[in-house]
């Protein structure tokens, strides 16, 4: 779909627009996504450590990757952490958001006021947000802690975030706490935009709610809750702040997601050869993700210029 | 619908509201609590508030110039990204050529990981001694801002409808002259949308900025965990440095709250 290049003269003086408009931006992608990811792969060939003496980036071939695969149990526990992380998240806030977003499409009156006041929790910086539920959850003095308590649902001395049974689960629920609006807001839009006339006919022809929403607003919904689906799982992936407010990734490693293992090799333990690795393998996942949203959008668009 | 459905759904949306607002009131009341209330066995409701906590931390503990980090920071970041991401943005929209598919690819870099980004990103910002500057976080934040950027705007230059070009080109514009003249005024809307995202993402960014800034650049986000300490912490400050720091992010997303969803999937849903 090109614009026409007929006409006006002049107009062909201008076909080199393209490449000066996009050089900038390319430029600067190279230099500061490229540049560092080569970088990156280079130095996971190298022993460099800031806290090990003599080892400063000599050549060690695939030694790195060799430890990662054999001799880092540590690291596929945190990936087996990070992807039930994951899946706890992404089907809690799919569900809790399509549900909400449900009752906000029937809900008519000041709807959106009340989406703006639920979007909150997602507009705040993350790490506020670890800090708050933080200050909620502290073991002497924490105002949800104090009633969890009270409830019987804690006991006296428990606290949540230093509890090994119930740091993943509370940290889970946060997360929910944090992102369902983001589920809720996508899906909203997306109901909103649907087409009236099935649901009209299907109103017509005497259908319940419950068969409408199946039989119509979900098939409707597909690609728009795959996308959310995906977009969500690919974010809860790359977690760091809250986790790193809250837990730290303790107690002992049980919250240690990708990101915050990636942190400590690299910025407490100054492994940087063998975190360069890490590294790489947290990108090689995301990016993977990332080709299949791609994939996905343009099948979107396809499919809807098609109709 | 009946009564006892539509009572049923209020209560429920009251029930979530109070769920998602409590910890952040909460936050902010602990800001304006004294030593004694914050601390208190009972959580407390009612207090007399004191202002304390706000000049202690950001006067007294010298906080104000993370303030104005946050602030040079993200709108500097914000500046770039428009500069160099609108003009790209308009030829994904408007423009056909054999590798586009695969150069927007690469502009689908907001999703990296930033622990992965930021490894790299350290080492080589060391090298060149641009550690602990403005600059390094500004170049860093540019990387996701970028490809919202061009994301976005590339949306909104699509929704122009194509008879505006052609009606631009019969009026004798060149093409950058049309770009400038013609569609960048149509687009103005989404472009301060765009823009404000911007803002928001980097005013909120965290990772980067505990890594690559440690003392002299230091943002809002990067000083709260530097008041949370096993021992001793002192909430109020804490907290008041969190108000200062969430409290323009309420103002812009009311302000945004149209363009939220197309910013949020990366144009994918136009909501």
């Amino acid at each position: 779909m090109t614009v026409k290049e007929s006409g006006v003269a002049g107009w062909l003086v201008d076909r080199g627009v393209a490449p000066v408009f996009l050089a900038p931006s390319l430029i600067l992608l190279v230099v500061l996504l490229v540049g560092p990811f080569v970088y990156m792969v280079g130095i996971s060939f190298t022993d460099l450590s800031y806290a090990l003496p003599n080892h400063d980036g000599n050549f060690v071939g695939f030694d790195n990757y060799r430890r990662l695969m054999r001799d880092d149990p540590i690291f596929w526990s945190s990936f087996a952490t990070t992807l039930g992380f994951v899946a706890a998240t992404v089907s809690i806030e799919s569900l809790a958001g399509l549900g909400l977003a449900l009752l906000l499409f029937h809900h008519i009156k000041r709807r959106r006021f009340v989406l703006t006041l639920l979007l909150i929790p997602m507009m705040l910086a993350p790490v506020a947000v670890g800090l708050m539920w933080k200050l909620m959850l502290q073991g002497e003095f924490g105002m949800l802690t104090h009633y969890l308590r009270v409830v019987g649902l804690l006991g006296a001395q428990t606290a949540p975030l230093s509890t090994l049974s119930l740091v993943m689960p509370t940290i889970v629920l946060i997360d929910a706490w944090e992102w369902t609006p983001f589920v809720t807001l996508v899906l909203l839009a997306g109901m909103l935009s649907l087409p009236r006339e099935p649901f009209e006919a299907a109103i017509m022809d005497g259908a319940g709610p419950l068969r409408i929403f199946r039989d119509i607003t979900m098939p409707l919904l597909r690609t728009i809750i795959a996308l959310v689906l995906l977009l969500r799982g690919i974010d809860a992936f790359k977690e760091f702040d809250k986790v790193f407010i809250l837990t730290g990734g303790g107690p002992g490693i049980a919250t240690e997601l990708l990101s915050i293992y990636t942190w400590r090799i690299n910025f407490r333990e100054w492994d940087l050869g063998y975190g360069a690795v890490v590294a790489f393998m947290v990108y090689l996942v995301v990016l993977i993700l990332c080709s299949v949203f791609h994939k996905a959008i343009y099948w979107t668009e396809a499919r809807e210029t098609r109709r | 619908m009946s009564r006892g459905w539509r009572m049923a759904m209020v209560a429920t949306l009251v029930v979530v509201l109070v769920i998602a607002l409590t910890p952040y009131l909460w936050l902010i009341m602990t800001s304006l609590k004294s030593r004694i209330d914050a601390l208190a066995d009972q959580p407390v409701w009612l207090f007399t508030p004191t202002f304390d906590h706000y000049p202690k931390v950001f006067i007294d503990k010298d906080y104000l110039p993370l303030l104005w980090n946050s602030v040079v920071v993200a709108s500097t970041t914000t500046l770039l990204s428009l500069v160099v991401g609108v003009p790209a943005a308009y030829v994904f929209a408007r423009h056909d050529f054999a590798a586009k598919e695969d150069l927007f690819f690469f502009f689908t870099t907001r999703m990296a990981p930033p622990i992965s980004v930021v490894v790299p990103m350290f080492l080589l910002f060391s090298y060149i001694g641009l550690i602990d500057t403005r600059t390094s976080l500004i170049l860093a934040h540019s990387t996701f801002n970028l490809s919202l950027v061009v994301w976005m705007m590339r949306g909104f230059f699509a929704d122009i409808p194509r008879e505006i070009d052609e009606a631009a080109q019969m009026d004798g514009h060149s093409r950058a002259g049309m770009f400038l003249r013609v569609l960048l005024p149509l687009a103005a809307p989404g472009m301060a949308a765009t823009a404000v995202l911007c803002f928001m993402l980097s005013w909120n960014e965290f990772l980067y900025a505990l890594i690559l800034v440690a003392f002299e650049g230091r943002t809002l986000t990067v000083g709260i965990p530097g008041l949370v300490t096993p021992h001793g912490t002192l909430w109020g400050q804490v907290a008041a440095v969190a108000v200062v720091a969430t409290v323009p992010i309420i103002v812009f997303t009311v302000i945004v709250q149209k363009h939220l969803v197309r910013g949020l999937t990366f144009g994918a849903i136009k909501g």
